[in-house]
């Protein structure tokens, strides 16, 4: 015969009945059972999306496969070998670098000051300008690779239209059809495009500053730049550190812009990592799954050791800084 | 029932149904049953063809009610990247579009596991085989084992890059003749300077994107050589012989002098500045006759002419290589009979398939009168074109050469070292103007290097392979290699 739950006193009386059984078995801590119950479906979810394709990764980087083939042509660390011993790996590696300097040179400090506007009591339509800025984020990276493709066209495209029309310029400029040029347009272009979002990082920052500072050091006659370099600057530094590190490693990514604006080119002098991986790997069969992943492995480490350094750098500099009471 | 007990069993249903509904996606057992439903899944990239497969499979399945066509066309570079998951997933379609191993494109299927012979039981009757040219279906690159794999697609005569178009409005405007077109490389350079002093449009549309830069290249490369990298003479990667880079030094002067149009454009922009009126001359393949007519340029706006030649005449021509076996039927098809009753109703030279595939100038096909069916004027200057002597050759096949090359992987390993090597490196010195003859250098002697080593390990290894498989010292790149040339097996 089974017990019906005739009331809610009675289920309580089971719930708790059943709590005190598992006090028991678990001696007496339930956290021991619910925290991993809680953590499963993430531990599921990282494993099997993030664990597991590293592992792969890491495995299929020591074959040679094609990806349709049984994993049976071992090759150690050949892979490896071959993306070292590769001068194009390295003005790949090269070419990512600088591009997530500049990125980052020229997007942090301009999104920053759009933020410190936007959150200025005295702008008018900040609405307006915020949804204006924030727009560009909205295309898909190729859509907005292609209509740059169009725009920055020398032979009719309307930069240089306009440009040559005004007298700016004699003869139209080929901004992605030059070594000297092709990078950095990119880089304007990627800027462009992902302005929206770290304005919006920016903004939560310096929103997140407690407005009665301003008033205190107003009171005590301190003008705007003495209240940015006193209050807001300090304060939100650990943020910006954030900020910035999301910033180097986003722009370590790059690929759709490259894909749509050059095509790695002219030649070879926009080549990126992601878009050498994409080149090497899927754009003649066989596929080269064993040498595309070594080159991922290489390039993650590689980056790794680079952001890493860039923290020890300045977490040294900071320590001088106190040292020195500056 | 306790209140766990009973969330015990909800939850254990939920399970159960998700189990069962995830289950429930798994094709159906393929019905055995004569003129029970069928569906037929084609595979391809040639989604401008959408249309065309539909009336296809209107037709089809007109003729055969069981049977529907499933026909499904995406891009190129997706495709070839979804085609192999699918194969992965046992998800592969019945019939698909395979070309990227070239003459080996059957052995590679074979080694993938991919493809299965065209007929259920492999036989396949003479009728069938003698819609085609005698001498089409040839061991190692399109039957095995005395059974068809692979049946020849596009008429390689005609099909291929090297025709040179001309827009009748800007050479009019420059007080030139389309009909008169140029024929050496001295005539081009003084057209350009023409057609740049008397308009406002560009000489030559001549894509640089990516791989774009071939349809130029393989015109004008052909004329001193050979539309290839590789010279089947000497068997060695060629970017870097004198020729090619006579070619090259020539079309860098015709860029230095901003004959060709600005930007590293795409083919689809520069098809577009063509057909706009915006440049004077594009040089690509017969398939822009469909092309420009999608873009509304029909053929009494454009001349059609070979692409011009070195002053001295022609050391080289374009190459005929009877490789385009396109259609495959997967080892995964559940209904090989009723692929096979498929292919022999699209292959039938007057049939439906033929008279509305080439009504629409897709391509031609190497199974049909296709002067009977393309009557445009800008299909008869091609006709007449690639008829006219040296303009296209037959190219020497290492396989028919060596037989063992069908398992060789030396030449794709060689080839997939950076894919794109030859044409990134000749856009970098075209738009940089710099010497182009230490990075060909460096090209030739990367790809030789890897096709030597593994072709010695390869023979190593037992397989009776060589660099002599690919070199045919007697061939003259101006007259086809025929197949009395080969040594007799």
């Amino acid at each position: 015969m089974t017990e019906g739950i005739s009331s809610p006193l009675a289920a309580g009386a089971a719930g708790r009945r059943w709590s005190a059984r598992a006090r028991d078995l678990l001696g007496g801590d339930q956290r021991r059972f619910w925290i991993p119950v809680f953590l499963a479906p993430f531990l599921v979810l990282y494993g099997g999306f993030t664990l597991w394709p590293l592992l792969a990764t890491g495995l299929y980087s020591i074959f040679d496969w094609d990806g349709i083939e049984p994993l049976n042509r071992f090759v150690g660390l050949g892979n490896y070998a071959r993306a070292f011993s590769d001068p194009i790996f390295w003005l790949a590696f090269r070419n990512t670098l600088l591009f997530a300097f500049l990125n980052c040179v020229i997007k942090l400090p301009l999104t920053f000051l759009a933020a410190v506007l936007l959150t200025q009591r005295w702008l008018w339509f900040k609405r307006f300008f915020r949804t204006v800025l924030f727009l560009p984020l909205i295309l898909p990276v190729a859509a907005a690779g292609l209509v740059f493709t169009f725009l920055l066209n020398p032979s009719n495209g309307a930069l240089d239209s306009f440009l040559v029309g005004s007298g700016l310029l004699k003869e139209p400029i080929d901004l992605l059809g030059h070594d000297n040029t092709a990078l950095l347009t990119i880089v304007l272009v990627s800027v462009w495009q992902i302005f929206g979002q770290y304005l919006i990082y920016w903004m939560a920052a310096l929103q997140s500053v407690p407005e009665d500072l301003y008033e205190a050091a107003a009171i005590d006659g301190a003008g705007p730049w003495r209240q940015m370099v006193a209050i807001t600057l300090p304060l939100i530094r650990p943020v910006a550190l954030i900020i910035t590190l999301l910033a180097l490693v986003n722009s370590l990514h790059v690929f759709g812009a490259v894909v749509t604006l050059t095509g790695g080119g002219p030649g070879q002098a926009t080549y990126v990592v992601s878009y050498y991986i994409y080149n090497e790997a899927f754009r003649q069969a066989p596929f080269a799954y064993g040498y595309a992943s070594a080159v991922a492995l290489l390039f993650g480490v590689l980056a790794f050791l680079f952001v890493f350094g860039q923290g020890l750098l300045a977490r040294s500099a900071e320590r001088l800084r106190r040292e020195y009471g500056v | 029932m306790t209140g766990r007990n009973r969330l015990v069993a909800i939850v254990g249903l939920v399970v159960l149904t998700a189990t069962v509904a995830a289950c429930g996606g798994s094709q159906p057992a393929a019905s055995k049953t004569p003129g029970a439903p069928v569906t037929l899944k084609i595979e391809d990239f040639s989604p401008e063809q959408t249309a065309f497969h539909a009336q296809v499979a209107a037709e089809y399945h007109r003729l055969n009610p069981n049977i529907t066509i499933d026909w499904q066309s995406i891009a190129q570079a997706q495709y070839l990247q979804t085609l192999p998951l699918a194969f992965q997933s046992q998800h592969a379609p019945d019939l698909f579009y395979w070309t990227a191993g070239g003459t080996n494109t059957m052995s590679q299927l074979m080694a993938n596991g991919w493809i299965r012979p065209v007929s259920p039981d492999g036989k396949v009757p003479d009728s069938w085989t003698k819609r085609w040219p005698a001498g089409l279906f040839v061991n190692g690159i399109n039957t095995s084992g005395g059974k068809v794999y692979g049946f020849p697609w596009q008429d390689t005569k005609y099909w291929g890059p090297g025709y040179m178009y001309l827009n009748k409005a800007v050479f009019q405007q420059a007080g030139l003749d389309p009909n008169k077109p140029p024929a050496t490389w001295s005539e081009l350079q003084q057209t350009c300077a023409t057609i740049k002093a008397k308009t406002k449009a560009y000489c030559l549309a001549a894509p640089l994107k990516d791989t774009d830069w071939q349809r130029t290249w393989f015109a004008m490369a052909a004329g001193g050589l050979t539309d290839l990298f590789f010279d089947y003479r000497t068997g060695q990667y060629d970017l870097a012989e004198s020729q090619n880079l006579q070619t090259f030094n020539y079309l860098q002067g015709l860029y230095r002098a901003g004959y060709m149009a600005p930007g590293v454009n795409d083919k689809a922009f520069s098809r577009q500045q063509f057909a706009a009126g915006q440049a004077g001359i594009y040089m690509d393949g017969p398939w822009m006759i469909s092309v420009w007519d999608q873009l509304g340029f029909h053929s009494d706006g454009y001349a059609v002419a070979a692409h011009p030649v070195p002053d001295g005449g022609a050391t080289g021509a374009l190459s005929m290589r009877d490789n385009q076996n396109a259609y495959w039927v997967s080892s995964q098809t559940k209904h090989a009979a009723e692929t096979w009753a498929f292919i022999q109703w699209m292959t039938e030279p007057t049939g439906f398939f033929v008279r509305n595939f080439l009504k629409n100038s897709f391509a031609t096909l190497a199974f049909a009168e296709n002067k009977t069916f393309l009557t445009d004027p800008a299909w008869k200057a091609v006709f007449k074109i690639a008829e006219s002597k040296g303009f296209r050759v037959a190219t020497p096949e290492p396989v028919l050469k060596c037989p063992a090359l069908a398992q060789s992987k030396a030449e794709v390993d060689a080839n997939r070292l950076h894919p794109n090597w030859e044409y990134e490196v000749m856009v970098s010195a075209l738009v940089n103007n710099t010497n182009l003859a230490p990075l060909a250098q460096q090209v030739a002697a990367g790809r030789q290097t890897v096709l030597s080593s593994e072709l010695q390990k390869e023979s190593a290894g037992g397989l009776k392979v060589s660099l002599d498989c690919y070199t045919f010292s007697t061939w003259s790149y101006t007259q086809s290699y025929n197949s009395n040339q080969y040594p007799k097996s």
